[in-house]
Protein backbone atom coordinates (compact mmCIF):
# COMPACT_ATOMS: atom_id res chain seq x y z
CA UNK A 1 0.00 0.00 0.00
CA UNK A 2 2.72 2.81 0.80
CA UNK A 3 5.33 1.01 -1.55
CA UNK A 4 5.25 4.07 -3.38
CA UNK A 5 5.93 6.98 -0.92
CA UNK A 6 7.90 5.04 1.35
CA UNK A 7 10.83 4.61 -2.16
CA UNK A 8 10.27 7.94 -2.52
CA UNK A 9 11.54 8.93 0.99
CA UNK A 10 14.60 6.97 0.48
CA UNK A 11 15.55 8.11 -2.75
CA UNK A 12 15.38 11.98 -2.38
CA UNK A 13 15.54 12.44 1.19
CA UNK A 14 16.69 16.16 0.88
CA UNK A 15 14.47 18.78 -0.33
CA UNK A 16 16.83 19.55 -3.50
CA UNK A 17 15.35 20.16 -6.42
CA UNK A 18 15.80 18.10 -9.52
CA UNK A 19 17.14 18.99 -12.79
CA UNK A 20 14.73 20.46 -15.00
CA UNK A 21 15.65 21.22 -18.34
CA UNK A 22 12.70 22.62 -19.67
CA UNK A 23 12.44 25.26 -17.93
CA UNK A 24 15.25 27.80 -18.47
CA UNK A 25 15.23 25.99 -22.18
CA UNK A 26 11.64 27.28 -22.73
CA UNK A 27 12.38 30.85 -20.87
CA UNK A 28 15.16 31.02 -22.97
CA UNK A 29 12.98 30.66 -26.27
CA UNK A 30 10.91 33.05 -25.38
CA UNK A 31 13.68 35.94 -24.99
CA UNK A 32 14.65 34.66 -28.08
CA UNK A 33 11.92 35.63 -30.04
CA UNK A 34 11.55 38.79 -27.94
CA UNK A 35 15.10 39.73 -29.13
CA UNK A 36 14.41 38.78 -32.80
CA UNK A 37 11.11 40.63 -33.01
CA UNK A 38 12.47 43.83 -31.32
CA UNK A 39 15.99 43.33 -33.69
CA UNK A 40 13.89 43.32 -36.61
CA UNK A 41 12.42 47.04 -35.66
CA UNK A 42 15.88 48.42 -34.35
CA UNK A 43 17.18 47.63 -37.92
CA UNK A 44 14.19 48.87 -39.86
CA UNK A 45 13.94 51.98 -38.00
CA UNK A 46 17.78 52.95 -37.72
CA UNK A 47 17.93 51.80 -41.88
CA UNK A 48 15.25 54.16 -42.64
CA UNK A 49 16.48 56.73 -40.39
CA UNK A 50 20.10 57.04 -42.01
CA UNK A 51 19.07 56.38 -45.35
CA UNK A 52 16.40 59.48 -45.32
CA UNK A 53 18.47 61.77 -42.83
CA UNK A 54 19.69 63.95 -45.53
CA UNK A 55 16.31 64.80 -46.57
CA UNK A 56 14.63 64.93 -42.86
CA UNK A 57 14.13 68.79 -42.84
CA UNK A 58 11.21 71.05 -43.53
CA UNK A 59 11.46 71.08 -47.43
CA UNK A 60 9.23 67.59 -46.89
CA UNK A 61 6.56 68.60 -45.30
CA UNK A 62 6.77 72.55 -46.86
CA UNK A 63 7.06 71.13 -50.38
CA UNK A 64 5.09 69.64 -52.74
CA UNK A 65 6.42 66.76 -54.75
CA UNK A 66 8.55 67.74 -57.81
CA UNK A 67 9.25 64.93 -60.83
CA UNK A 68 12.07 67.16 -61.85
CA UNK A 69 14.01 68.57 -59.20
CA UNK A 70 14.62 66.19 -55.93
CA UNK A 71 16.29 68.88 -53.84
CA UNK A 72 13.16 70.63 -53.86
CA UNK A 73 10.51 67.91 -53.55
CA UNK A 74 8.58 67.30 -50.76
CA UNK A 75 5.49 65.53 -49.23
CA UNK A 76 2.90 67.76 -48.45
CA UNK A 77 0.23 66.59 -50.55
CA UNK A 78 1.10 63.11 -49.15
CA UNK A 79 0.83 63.99 -46.10
CA UNK A 80 -2.47 66.04 -45.40
CA UNK A 81 -4.00 63.59 -47.51
CA UNK A 82 -2.60 60.71 -45.55
CA UNK A 83 -4.13 62.31 -42.40
CA UNK A 84 -7.16 63.44 -44.13
CA UNK A 85 -8.03 59.61 -45.52
CA UNK A 86 -7.03 58.33 -42.04
CA UNK A 87 -9.37 60.86 -40.28
CA UNK A 88 -12.56 60.13 -42.91
CA UNK A 89 -11.83 56.46 -42.28
CA UNK A 90 -11.67 56.25 -38.48
CA UNK A 91 -14.66 58.50 -38.28
CA UNK A 92 -16.74 56.05 -40.88
CA UNK A 93 -15.68 53.12 -39.64
CA UNK A 94 -15.28 53.53 -35.77
CA UNK A 95 -19.20 53.76 -35.32
CA UNK A 96 -20.15 51.66 -37.64
CA UNK A 97 -17.74 48.69 -36.29
CA UNK A 98 -18.72 49.26 -32.59
CA UNK A 99 -22.51 49.59 -33.36
CA UNK A 100 -22.27 46.42 -35.07
CA UNK A 101 -20.02 44.83 -32.41
CA UNK A 102 -22.55 45.70 -30.04
CA UNK A 103 -25.60 44.29 -32.02
CA UNK A 104 -23.69 40.90 -32.10
CA UNK A 105 -22.51 40.70 -28.90
CA UNK A 106 -25.68 41.92 -27.01
CA UNK A 107 -29.02 41.74 -29.11
CA UNK A 108 -28.47 39.01 -31.41
CA UNK A 109 -29.17 35.64 -30.60
CA UNK A 110 -26.00 33.14 -31.32
CA UNK A 111 -28.55 30.20 -31.63
CA UNK A 112 -29.61 31.44 -35.10
CA UNK A 113 -28.09 30.26 -38.26
CA UNK A 114 -27.77 33.69 -39.74
CA UNK A 115 -26.20 35.08 -37.17
CA UNK A 116 -23.37 32.74 -37.11
CA UNK A 117 -23.08 33.26 -40.80
CA UNK A 118 -22.69 36.58 -40.58
CA UNK A 119 -20.16 36.26 -37.96
CA UNK A 120 -18.56 33.67 -39.68
CA UNK A 121 -18.48 36.05 -42.59
CA UNK A 122 -16.80 39.20 -40.82
CA UNK A 123 -13.86 36.17 -39.84
CA UNK A 124 -13.44 35.63 -43.31
CA UNK A 125 -13.89 39.08 -44.40
CA UNK A 126 -10.98 40.24 -42.21
CA UNK A 127 -8.53 38.11 -44.35
CA UNK A 128 -9.34 39.21 -47.77
CA UNK A 129 -6.49 40.69 -49.72
CA UNK A 130 -6.79 44.43 -49.89
CA UNK A 131 -6.48 44.37 -53.25
CA UNK A 132 -10.11 42.78 -53.90
CA UNK A 133 -11.52 45.67 -51.87
CA UNK A 134 -9.63 47.95 -54.14
CA UNK A 135 -11.42 46.47 -57.27
CA UNK A 136 -14.62 46.22 -55.17
CA UNK A 137 -14.22 50.63 -53.91
CA UNK A 138 -13.77 51.38 -57.81
CA UNK A 139 -16.53 49.05 -59.06
CA UNK A 140 -19.20 50.00 -56.32
CA UNK A 141 -17.94 53.21 -54.83
CA UNK A 142 -16.31 54.88 -57.30
CA UNK A 143 -18.05 54.03 -60.40
CA UNK A 144 -21.60 52.65 -58.88
CA UNK A 145 -21.98 55.19 -56.82
CA UNK A 146 -19.92 57.74 -59.14
CA UNK A 147 -17.68 59.37 -56.42
CA UNK A 148 -15.24 59.29 -58.77
CA UNK A 149 -11.37 58.86 -57.58
CA UNK A 150 -11.53 61.22 -54.52
CA UNK A 151 -10.80 61.06 -51.27
CA UNK A 152 -14.24 60.23 -50.13
CA UNK A 153 -13.89 56.79 -52.09
CA UNK A 154 -10.26 56.40 -50.98
CA UNK A 155 -11.88 56.32 -46.87
CA UNK A 156 -15.05 54.33 -47.92
CA UNK A 157 -12.93 51.71 -49.32
CA UNK A 158 -10.27 51.79 -46.28
CA UNK A 159 -13.47 52.08 -44.25
CA UNK A 160 -14.47 48.78 -45.21
CA UNK A 161 -11.58 46.56 -45.27
CA UNK A 162 -10.51 47.45 -41.70
CA UNK A 163 -13.97 47.34 -40.52
CA UNK A 164 -13.79 43.67 -39.71
CA UNK A 165 -11.04 44.48 -37.68
CA UNK A 166 -12.60 46.92 -35.58
CA UNK A 167 -15.64 45.07 -35.23
CA UNK A 168 -13.70 41.70 -34.33
CA UNK A 169 -11.71 44.01 -31.35
CA UNK A 170 -14.81 45.78 -30.45
CA UNK A 171 -16.86 42.52 -30.11
CA UNK A 172 -13.70 41.02 -27.59
CA UNK A 173 -13.53 44.26 -25.70
CA UNK A 174 -17.45 44.02 -25.01
CA UNK A 175 -17.64 40.28 -24.38
CA UNK A 176 -14.80 40.70 -21.47
CA UNK A 177 -17.32 42.85 -19.87
CA UNK A 178 -18.37 40.54 -16.83
CA UNK A 179 -21.91 39.97 -16.82
CA UNK A 180 -22.45 40.45 -13.33
CA UNK A 181 -22.09 44.09 -14.22
CA UNK A 182 -25.01 44.33 -17.41
CA UNK A 183 -27.51 42.22 -14.35
CA UNK A 184 -26.52 44.86 -11.74
CA UNK A 185 -27.76 47.62 -14.40
CA UNK A 186 -30.49 45.68 -15.52
CA UNK A 187 -31.38 45.24 -11.43
CA UNK A 188 -31.76 48.49 -10.52
CA UNK A 189 -34.59 48.99 -13.60
CA UNK A 190 -31.95 50.52 -16.34
CA UNK A 191 -32.96 49.61 -19.75
CA UNK A 192 -30.52 47.52 -22.15
CA UNK A 193 -29.71 50.70 -23.89
CA UNK A 194 -28.80 52.31 -20.58
CA UNK A 195 -26.33 49.25 -19.84
CA UNK A 196 -24.98 49.36 -23.05
CA UNK A 197 -24.38 52.86 -22.79
CA UNK A 198 -23.34 53.48 -19.46
CA UNK A 199 -21.67 50.65 -18.11
CA UNK A 200 -20.67 48.24 -21.38
CA UNK A 201 -19.15 50.78 -23.85
CA UNK A 202 -17.21 52.53 -20.95
CA UNK A 203 -15.77 49.88 -19.83
CA UNK A 204 -14.88 48.51 -23.66
CA UNK A 205 -12.76 51.61 -24.81
CA UNK A 206 -9.44 50.10 -23.62
CA UNK A 207 -10.46 46.89 -26.05
CA UNK A 208 -12.02 49.16 -28.37
CA UNK A 209 -9.54 51.65 -28.87
CA UNK A 210 -6.68 49.00 -29.28
CA UNK A 211 -8.59 47.26 -32.18
CA UNK A 212 -9.12 50.89 -34.03
CA UNK A 213 -5.86 51.51 -33.57
CA UNK A 214 -4.51 48.07 -35.18
CA UNK A 215 -7.18 48.62 -38.00
CA UNK A 216 -5.91 52.29 -38.55
CA UNK A 217 -2.54 51.58 -38.77
CA UNK A 218 -3.45 49.26 -41.16
CA UNK A 219 -5.72 51.07 -43.37
CA UNK A 220 -2.62 54.10 -42.94
CA UNK A 221 -0.03 51.21 -44.50
CA UNK A 222 -2.16 50.60 -47.50
CA UNK A 223 -1.05 51.07 -50.88
CA UNK A 224 -2.55 48.78 -53.04
CA UNK A 225 -6.07 49.65 -53.09
CA UNK A 226 -5.43 53.04 -53.26
CA UNK A 227 -3.34 52.15 -56.62
CA UNK A 228 -6.91 51.64 -58.37
CA UNK A 229 -8.15 54.30 -57.06
CA UNK A 230 -6.55 57.04 -58.19
CA UNK A 231 -4.03 57.98 -55.92
CA UNK A 232 -0.99 57.23 -58.33
CA UNK A 233 -0.85 60.44 -60.03
CA UNK A 234 1.35 63.24 -59.00
CA UNK A 235 -0.43 65.63 -57.24
CA UNK A 236 0.63 69.07 -55.95
CA UNK A 237 -1.96 70.62 -54.13
CA UNK A 238 -3.56 69.48 -51.08
CA UNK A 239 -7.27 68.26 -51.15
CA UNK A 240 -9.45 71.48 -49.78
CA UNK A 241 -12.50 68.59 -49.93
CA UNK A 242 -13.82 64.77 -49.39
CA UNK A 243 -14.51 65.33 -53.30
CA UNK A 244 -10.86 66.37 -54.13
CA UNK A 245 -8.56 64.25 -55.68
CA UNK A 246 -5.52 63.00 -53.33
CA UNK A 247 -2.27 60.62 -52.54
CA UNK A 248 -1.23 59.58 -49.25
CA UNK A 249 2.26 58.75 -47.97
CA UNK A 250 2.55 54.83 -49.46
CA UNK A 251 1.66 56.12 -52.91
CA UNK A 252 4.23 59.07 -52.85
CA UNK A 253 6.88 56.37 -51.44
CA UNK A 254 6.25 54.21 -54.11
CA UNK A 255 6.31 56.54 -56.84
CA UNK A 256 9.63 58.06 -55.29
CA UNK A 257 11.19 54.65 -54.93
CA UNK A 258 10.53 54.13 -58.47
CA UNK A 259 12.69 57.18 -59.82
CA UNK A 260 15.91 56.50 -61.14
CA UNK A 261 17.78 59.21 -59.14
CA UNK A 262 19.33 58.28 -55.58
CA UNK A 263 17.78 61.51 -54.81
CA UNK A 264 14.49 60.41 -54.26
CA UNK A 265 15.13 57.55 -52.49
CA UNK A 266 16.60 59.48 -49.69
CA UNK A 267 13.58 61.47 -49.99
CA UNK A 268 11.60 57.74 -49.26
CA UNK A 269 13.24 56.69 -46.74
CA UNK A 270 12.17 60.17 -45.20
CA UNK A 271 8.94 60.04 -45.74
CA UNK A 272 9.06 56.42 -44.30
CA UNK A 273 10.14 57.77 -41.13
CA UNK A 274 7.15 60.68 -41.64
CA UNK A 275 4.64 57.50 -42.14
CA UNK A 276 6.13 56.29 -38.88
CA UNK A 277 5.81 59.14 -36.79
CA UNK A 278 2.20 59.60 -37.83
CA UNK A 279 1.47 55.95 -36.44
CA UNK A 280 3.34 56.61 -33.17
CA UNK A 281 1.18 59.30 -32.93
CA UNK A 282 -2.15 57.75 -33.63
CA UNK A 283 -0.73 55.08 -30.97
CA UNK A 284 -0.36 57.44 -28.17
CA UNK A 285 -3.67 58.75 -28.34
CA UNK A 286 -4.88 55.11 -27.92
CA UNK A 287 -2.71 54.64 -24.90
CA UNK A 288 -4.02 57.65 -23.44
CA UNK A 289 -7.63 56.76 -24.31
CA UNK A 290 -6.83 53.61 -22.48
CA UNK A 291 -5.46 54.47 -19.54
CA UNK A 292 -7.71 57.44 -18.99
CA UNK A 293 -10.63 54.49 -18.81
CA UNK A 294 -8.90 51.69 -17.35
CA UNK A 295 -10.50 49.99 -15.58
CA UNK A 296 -10.10 47.07 -12.82
CA UNK A 297 -13.15 44.33 -11.62
CA UNK B 1 -53.36 29.92 2.42
CA UNK B 2 -50.67 27.84 0.72
CA UNK B 3 -50.57 23.72 0.54
CA UNK B 4 -48.83 23.55 3.40
CA UNK B 5 -51.68 24.89 5.88
CA UNK B 6 -52.62 21.48 6.63
CA UNK B 7 -49.92 20.77 8.46
CA UNK B 8 -49.44 23.49 9.90
CA UNK B 9 -52.43 23.61 11.98
CA UNK B 10 -51.29 21.37 14.30
CA UNK B 11 -48.44 22.32 16.27
CA UNK B 12 -48.03 25.80 16.37
CA UNK B 13 -46.13 26.77 19.47
CA UNK B 14 -45.36 22.96 20.58
CA UNK B 15 -42.17 22.84 22.59
CA UNK B 16 -39.23 20.99 20.17
CA UNK B 17 -38.63 18.41 22.69
CA UNK B 18 -40.45 14.71 22.23
CA UNK B 19 -40.40 15.25 18.38
CA UNK B 20 -40.73 11.33 16.93
CA UNK B 21 -37.65 10.29 15.25
CA UNK B 22 -35.35 11.92 16.69
CA UNK B 23 -34.02 14.74 14.96
CA UNK B 24 -29.91 14.39 15.45
CA UNK B 25 -27.90 17.28 15.82
CA UNK B 26 -29.68 20.25 17.49
CA UNK B 27 -30.88 23.43 15.35
CA UNK B 28 -29.98 26.73 16.15
CA UNK B 29 -32.83 28.05 18.04
CA UNK B 30 -34.82 30.05 16.04
CA UNK B 31 -35.87 33.60 17.71
CA UNK B 32 -38.20 35.76 15.47
CA UNK B 33 -38.76 38.96 17.42
CA UNK B 34 -40.30 40.53 14.39
CA UNK B 35 -42.97 37.66 13.71
CA UNK B 36 -45.87 39.16 14.42
CA UNK B 37 -48.76 37.22 13.70
CA UNK B 38 -50.40 34.28 12.02
CA UNK B 39 -48.99 34.25 8.07
CA UNK B 40 -52.58 34.90 6.98
CA UNK B 41 -53.24 38.38 8.47
CA UNK B 42 -49.96 39.02 6.24
CA UNK B 43 -50.63 40.76 3.07
CA UNK B 44 -49.67 38.95 -0.25
CA UNK B 45 -47.12 40.35 -2.07
CA UNK B 46 -46.08 37.15 -4.46
CA UNK B 47 -48.23 34.91 -5.28
CA UNK B 48 -47.08 31.55 -6.76
CA UNK B 49 -49.73 29.31 -8.80
CA UNK B 50 -47.85 25.61 -10.21
CA UNK B 51 -44.85 27.28 -11.45
CA UNK B 52 -42.45 25.56 -13.29
CA UNK B 53 -39.64 26.99 -14.70
CA UNK B 54 -37.79 25.63 -18.19
CA UNK B 55 -34.81 26.07 -19.77
CA UNK B 56 -35.07 25.25 -23.69
CA UNK B 57 -36.67 21.83 -22.93
CA UNK B 58 -35.20 21.28 -19.67
CA UNK B 59 -37.64 21.92 -16.64
CA UNK B 60 -35.67 23.27 -14.03
CA UNK B 61 -38.50 23.99 -11.24
CA UNK B 62 -41.32 21.86 -11.75
CA UNK B 63 -45.03 23.13 -9.91
CA UNK B 64 -44.31 25.21 -6.98
CA UNK B 65 -47.23 27.05 -5.33
CA UNK B 66 -45.97 29.38 -2.42
CA UNK B 67 -47.52 32.96 -1.01
CA UNK B 68 -44.54 35.83 0.19
CA UNK B 69 -45.76 37.76 2.31
CA UNK B 70 -45.35 41.73 2.78
CA UNK B 71 -42.21 42.97 4.85
CA UNK B 72 -41.76 39.58 5.88
CA UNK B 73 -38.27 37.62 5.01
CA UNK B 74 -38.78 34.52 3.40
CA UNK B 75 -35.90 31.94 3.11
CA UNK B 76 -35.75 29.73 0.23
CA UNK B 77 -33.24 26.47 0.93
CA UNK B 78 -32.16 23.60 -0.17
CA UNK B 79 -28.98 21.87 -1.67
CA UNK B 80 -27.51 23.02 -5.00
CA UNK B 81 -29.46 22.41 -8.46
CA UNK B 82 -32.58 22.18 -6.71
CA UNK B 83 -34.35 25.57 -8.58
CA UNK B 84 -34.19 28.31 -5.61
CA UNK B 85 -31.96 30.46 -7.35
CA UNK B 86 -33.99 29.91 -10.55
CA UNK B 87 -37.79 30.47 -9.25
CA UNK B 88 -35.98 34.07 -7.29
CA UNK B 89 -34.91 34.92 -10.32
CA UNK B 90 -38.43 35.22 -12.14
CA UNK B 91 -40.07 36.82 -9.55
CA UNK B 92 -38.70 40.44 -11.39
CA UNK B 93 -37.89 38.43 -14.28
CA UNK B 94 -34.09 38.32 -14.35
CA UNK B 95 -35.01 35.25 -16.44
CA UNK B 96 -35.78 36.94 -19.03
CA UNK B 97 -32.05 37.42 -20.40
CA UNK B 98 -31.37 33.68 -20.38
CA UNK B 99 -32.47 32.70 -24.10
CA UNK B 100 -34.81 29.74 -23.99
CA UNK B 101 -36.27 30.59 -20.90
CA UNK B 102 -39.76 29.67 -20.10
CA UNK B 103 -42.49 29.65 -17.37
CA UNK B 104 -45.42 28.22 -16.92
CA UNK B 105 -48.14 28.50 -14.44
CA UNK B 106 -48.31 31.90 -13.08
CA UNK B 107 -46.51 34.51 -10.88
CA UNK B 108 -48.56 37.78 -9.55
CA UNK B 109 -47.42 40.56 -7.91
CA UNK B 110 -50.33 42.06 -5.31
CA UNK B 111 -52.81 40.25 -7.63
CA UNK B 112 -51.10 41.57 -11.33
CA UNK B 113 -49.93 38.82 -13.43
CA UNK B 114 -45.82 39.47 -13.59
CA UNK B 115 -45.43 37.81 -17.17
CA UNK B 116 -48.52 39.56 -18.84
CA UNK B 117 -48.57 40.84 -21.90
CA UNK B 118 -48.80 44.81 -20.90
CA UNK B 119 -45.88 44.28 -17.95
CA UNK B 120 -42.72 45.91 -18.93
CA UNK B 121 -39.99 44.19 -17.31
CA UNK B 122 -37.84 47.24 -16.72
CA UNK B 123 -40.79 48.61 -14.81
CA UNK B 124 -40.89 45.43 -12.58
CA UNK B 125 -37.35 45.70 -11.71
CA UNK B 126 -37.45 48.78 -10.91
CA UNK B 127 -40.07 47.32 -8.05
CA UNK B 128 -38.33 44.35 -7.52
CA UNK B 129 -34.67 45.01 -6.60
CA UNK B 130 -31.82 41.93 -6.81
CA UNK B 131 -29.00 41.75 -4.46
CA UNK B 132 -26.35 38.87 -6.39
CA UNK B 133 -24.25 36.33 -4.80
CA UNK B 134 -20.97 38.03 -5.43
CA UNK B 135 -20.72 41.99 -4.76
CA UNK B 136 -21.17 43.78 -7.95
CA UNK B 137 -20.42 47.48 -7.69
CA UNK B 138 -19.77 49.50 -10.92
CA UNK B 139 -16.16 50.24 -11.75
CA UNK B 140 -17.28 54.03 -10.73
CA UNK B 141 -17.15 55.51 -7.28
CA UNK B 142 -19.58 55.28 -4.07
CA UNK B 143 -21.92 58.29 -5.34
CA UNK B 144 -21.97 57.15 -8.59
CA UNK B 145 -22.90 53.43 -7.61
CA UNK B 146 -25.92 54.50 -5.78
CA UNK B 147 -27.18 57.27 -7.76
CA UNK B 148 -26.82 55.17 -10.69
CA UNK B 149 -30.36 53.74 -10.12
CA UNK B 150 -32.14 57.05 -9.49
CA UNK B 151 -30.23 58.13 -12.54
CA UNK B 152 -31.31 55.51 -14.85
CA UNK B 153 -35.03 56.33 -13.85
CA UNK B 154 -35.06 59.63 -14.77
CA UNK B 155 -34.42 61.67 -11.39
CA UNK B 156 -32.26 64.35 -11.52
CA UNK B 157 -32.63 66.58 -8.32
CA UNK B 158 -31.69 65.41 -4.35
CA UNK B 159 -29.41 63.13 -5.95
CA UNK B 160 -27.52 63.76 -2.95
CA UNK B 161 -30.20 63.18 -0.23
CA UNK B 162 -31.11 59.84 -2.31
CA UNK B 163 -27.63 58.78 -1.60
CA UNK B 164 -26.93 59.41 1.89
CA UNK B 165 -30.59 57.90 2.49
CA UNK B 166 -29.85 55.05 0.84
CA UNK B 167 -26.18 54.41 2.76
CA UNK B 168 -27.64 55.24 6.02
CA UNK B 169 -30.05 52.77 5.22
CA UNK B 170 -27.89 50.15 4.36
CA UNK B 171 -25.72 50.64 7.39
CA UNK B 172 -23.04 52.08 5.86
CA UNK B 173 -22.61 55.68 5.91
CA UNK B 174 -20.54 56.43 8.51
CA UNK B 175 -17.79 54.05 7.02
CA UNK B 176 -18.09 55.68 3.59
CA UNK B 177 -19.60 59.23 3.96
CA UNK B 178 -15.64 60.86 3.68
CA UNK B 179 -14.71 58.77 0.50
CA UNK B 180 -17.78 59.15 -2.09
CA UNK B 181 -15.78 60.00 -4.86
CA UNK B 182 -13.78 57.04 -4.34
CA UNK B 183 -14.00 53.78 -6.60
CA UNK B 184 -16.24 51.29 -4.74
CA UNK B 185 -14.13 48.48 -5.65
CA UNK B 186 -11.51 49.49 -3.28
CA UNK B 187 -14.26 48.33 -0.37
CA UNK B 188 -13.88 45.52 1.14
CA UNK B 189 -16.34 42.36 0.12
CA UNK B 190 -19.01 42.92 3.06
CA UNK B 191 -19.09 46.94 2.30
CA UNK B 192 -19.25 45.89 -1.03
CA UNK B 193 -22.05 43.87 -0.47
CA UNK B 194 -23.75 46.50 1.68
CA UNK B 195 -22.87 48.62 -1.10
CA UNK B 196 -25.09 47.15 -3.51
CA UNK B 197 -27.96 46.61 -1.22
CA UNK B 198 -27.75 50.45 -0.65
CA UNK B 199 -27.76 51.16 -4.72
CA UNK B 200 -31.02 48.51 -5.06
CA UNK B 201 -32.84 50.98 -2.24
CA UNK B 202 -31.83 53.80 -3.68
CA UNK B 203 -34.59 53.21 -6.49
CA UNK B 204 -37.14 52.61 -3.66
CA UNK B 205 -37.92 49.06 -4.70
CA UNK B 206 -41.05 47.41 -3.18
CA UNK B 207 -38.92 43.89 -2.40
CA UNK B 208 -35.47 42.79 -2.18
CA UNK B 209 -34.14 39.42 -3.72
CA UNK B 210 -31.29 38.24 -2.66
CA UNK B 211 -29.39 35.34 -4.17
CA UNK B 212 -26.96 33.88 -1.36
CA UNK B 213 -25.87 37.35 -0.30
CA UNK B 214 -23.25 36.42 2.41
CA UNK B 215 -22.25 33.43 0.52
CA UNK B 216 -19.16 35.48 -0.68
CA UNK B 217 -18.52 37.09 2.62
CA UNK B 218 -17.05 36.21 6.09
CA UNK B 219 -19.16 35.58 9.36
CA UNK B 220 -18.69 39.21 10.35
CA UNK B 221 -20.00 40.81 7.33
CA UNK B 222 -22.47 38.28 7.06
CA UNK B 223 -23.58 38.90 10.85
CA UNK B 224 -23.72 42.81 9.73
CA UNK B 225 -25.94 42.14 6.80
CA UNK B 226 -28.07 40.10 8.34
CA UNK B 227 -28.57 42.83 10.83
CA UNK B 228 -29.08 44.72 7.95
CA UNK B 229 -32.33 42.79 6.25
CA UNK B 230 -33.98 42.78 9.88
CA UNK B 231 -33.72 46.44 9.89
CA UNK B 232 -35.10 46.51 6.24
CA UNK B 233 -38.13 44.41 7.28
CA UNK B 234 -38.96 47.47 8.37
CA UNK B 235 -40.04 49.16 5.02
CA UNK B 236 -39.44 45.92 2.60
CA UNK B 237 -40.08 42.74 1.72
CA UNK B 238 -37.52 40.52 1.32
CA UNK B 239 -36.72 37.03 -0.33
CA UNK B 240 -33.16 35.21 0.17
CA UNK B 241 -31.97 32.40 -1.10
CA UNK B 242 -29.50 30.86 0.69
CA UNK B 243 -26.82 27.55 1.28
CA UNK B 244 -26.69 28.37 4.99
CA UNK B 245 -29.46 26.58 7.02
CA UNK B 246 -28.64 28.88 10.27
CA UNK B 247 -28.68 31.71 8.48
CA UNK B 248 -32.53 31.27 6.92
CA UNK B 249 -32.96 29.91 10.69
CA UNK B 250 -32.16 33.23 11.68
CA UNK B 251 -33.50 35.80 9.67
CA UNK B 252 -36.07 34.72 7.97
CA UNK B 253 -40.00 34.76 8.89
CA UNK B 254 -40.98 31.87 6.56
CA UNK B 255 -39.00 29.15 4.73
CA UNK B 256 -39.62 27.03 1.74
CA UNK B 257 -37.61 24.18 1.70
CA UNK B 258 -36.64 22.98 -2.25
CA UNK B 259 -35.08 19.82 -3.28
CA UNK B 260 -34.43 18.25 -6.65
CA UNK B 261 -36.16 14.89 -7.63
CA UNK B 262 -34.03 12.48 -9.80
CA UNK B 263 -37.14 11.12 -12.76
CA UNK B 264 -36.79 8.09 -14.60
CA UNK B 265 -34.82 9.48 -17.16
CA UNK B 266 -32.07 10.51 -14.60
CA UNK B 267 -32.34 14.01 -15.08
CA UNK B 268 -33.02 16.89 -12.04
CA UNK B 269 -36.26 18.64 -11.27
CA UNK B 270 -36.27 21.24 -8.59
CA UNK B 271 -39.05 21.01 -6.36
CA UNK B 272 -40.51 22.55 -3.18
CA UNK B 273 -40.91 19.87 -0.54
CA UNK B 274 -42.26 21.93 2.16
CA UNK B 275 -42.92 26.04 2.90
CA UNK B 276 -43.72 27.19 6.55
CA UNK B 277 -43.14 29.36 9.43
CA UNK B 278 -39.40 29.44 9.96
CA UNK B 279 -39.29 27.78 13.38
CA UNK B 280 -41.77 25.50 12.19
CA UNK B 281 -39.95 24.04 9.72
CA UNK B 282 -36.91 23.67 11.67
CA UNK B 283 -38.27 22.25 14.29
CA UNK B 284 -40.86 19.79 13.69
CA UNK B 285 -40.84 19.30 10.05
CA UNK B 286 -43.56 17.53 8.38
CA UNK B 287 -41.46 16.27 5.38
CA UNK B 288 -39.13 13.13 6.54
CA UNK B 289 -36.73 15.01 3.68
CA UNK B 290 -36.80 18.28 5.25
CA UNK B 291 -35.86 16.80 8.49
CA UNK B 292 -32.90 15.13 6.77
CA UNK B 293 -31.52 17.86 5.08
CA UNK B 294 -31.92 20.31 8.16
CA UNK B 295 -30.18 17.66 10.22
CA UNK B 296 -27.41 17.29 7.80
CA UNK B 297 -28.23 13.63 6.89
CA UNK B 298 -28.05 15.19 3.44
CA UNK B 299 -27.22 18.00 1.03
Amino acid sequence: MTTAPARHRTENPSLAGRFRPLEPLFKGMLLASLALAVLFLVVLLSYVVTEGWDRLDPRLWENFPSKLYPERAGAQSAIVGTIYVIALTGAFCVPIGVMTAIYLEEYADGSRWWNRMIELNIQNLAGVPSIVYGILGLGVIARGLDLGRTLLTASLTLSLLVLPVVIIAAREAIRAVPGSIRQASLALGATPWQTIARQVLPAAVPGIATGVILALSRAIGEAAPLLLLGAVTHITFNPSGITDSYTVLPIQIFNWTKQPEAEFHTLASAAIVILLFILLAMNSVAIWVRNRYQKRW
Amino acid sequence: MTTTSSRLSTSQGVPVTGRPGGAGPVQPTVVNDAVEGPFDLVDTVFEVADVSVFYGDYEAVRNVDMKIGKRRITAMIGPSGCGKSTLLRCFNRMNDLIPGTRLGGKITFHGEDLYGDHVDPIEVRRRIGMVFQKPNPFPKSIYDNIAYGPRVNGVKRGLDDLVEEALVGAALWDEVKDKLKQNALALSGGQQQRLCIARTIAVKPEVILMDEPCSALDPIATAKIEDLMQNLTRDYTIVIVTHNMQQAARVSHRTAFFTADVDREGVRHGRLVEYDETSKLFTTPSDERTEAYITGRFG
